[in-house]
């Protein structure tokens, strides 16, 4: 038997009437003021991907009972003497990071590329060896020129919404189709005028289509180191 | 590049959260992920979330 971490909450724990995983039992681990909600789990039973999504569902509940941390999907414990010490090698953070997400949910904001990158065509008059490293140029053009779009765009984003910087967290081009991945921490019973605000600061863009999303758990500030 | 839907968008942006951020505790053991990866290989994007996977299973291969 293992525990599978779901979240952080400090003690003493809500009344929850959730089961786990799978309809497995729901179990807390509680140290020095602080403990761990988690599943009792099976090692050998491997996890799939709708463990994951309900991992997400009851990290949502709890977070909607009391103020959590979400642990990473796929921590597990051989005991709950084990989870109990990994709590306490961190309390102090970990409590420190619960008073920060106390009351708060995460918004996400992703921003797709509308068009594909097309980078400038290379002179074809010119011989393979010069041909292959301006074609390499040109891509290497194209990719800083989004870079420094999207930068550009979600400094305005920001602007506009006239949030602390420590509340938002942004990574730009994560990969062909994403121009901005944007977390934002916002007090939970003003999520939803702050989800329309942020869609219309998004919707500025001609080159991108807004994704939103949340409230969610505060995943992206969740992290004590 | 396969275009994304913004279902997609929205999938990759979970499941980055659900690997990739959250607590992570010292001591943990990340036990057996499977199909994860699958969500990844069928949007044809590379994420943080596949780097991740893939040290897991090299710590464990090691």
């Amino acid at each position: 038997m293992t525990l599978l971490a779901h979240a952080i909450a400090a003690s003493p724990p809500a009344a929850l009437s959730l089961a786990g995983l799978r309809g497995r039992p729901l179990a807390w681990s509680e140290t020095g003021g602080i403990g761990l909600w988690s599943t009792e789990w099976e090692p050998d039973v491997k996890l799939e991907r709708p463990d994951a999504l309900e991992h997400h569902r009851l990290v949502e509940r709890i977070c909607a009972a009391e103020p959590c941390l979400p642990v990473r999907f796929g921590t597990a414990f051989a005991t709950a003497d084990a989870a109990r010490a990994s709590l306490d090698k961190r309390a102090a953070a970990l409590r420190a990071a619960l008073a920060r997400v106390a009351g708060k949910s995460e918004l996400a904001l992703t921003l797709l590329w509308r068009e594909r990158s097309t980078p400038q065509a290379v002179e074809s008059a010119a011989g393979p060896g010069r041909q292959y490293l301006e074609a390499r140029r040109a891509e290497f053009d194209a990719r800083e020129a989004r870079r420094a779009r999207a930068e550009s765009v979600v400094e305005d984003v920001i602007a506009e919404l006239a949030i602390e910087r420590q509340l938002v967290w942004h990574e730009t081009c994560t990969s062909d189709n994403v121009a901005v991945s944007l977390a934002v921490l916002v007090p939970t019973e003003l999520a939803g005028q702050l989800k329309a605000d942020l869609a219309q600061a998004a919707a500025r863009f001609p080159d991108v289509i807004p994704v939103l999303n949340g409230p969610w758990p505060p995943y992206t500030f969740a992290r004590t180191e | 590049m396969k275009e994304l839907t913004a279902e997609d968008a929205s999938l990759l942006e979970l499941v980055d959260r659900l690997l990739n951020k959250g607590v992570v505790l010292a001591g943990e053991a990340t036990i057996s992920v499977a199909g994860i990866d699958l969500i990844y290989l069928g949007l044809n994007v590379v994420l943080a979330a596949v780097e991740t996977i893939d040290k897991a299973q090299d710590r464990r291969a090691s």
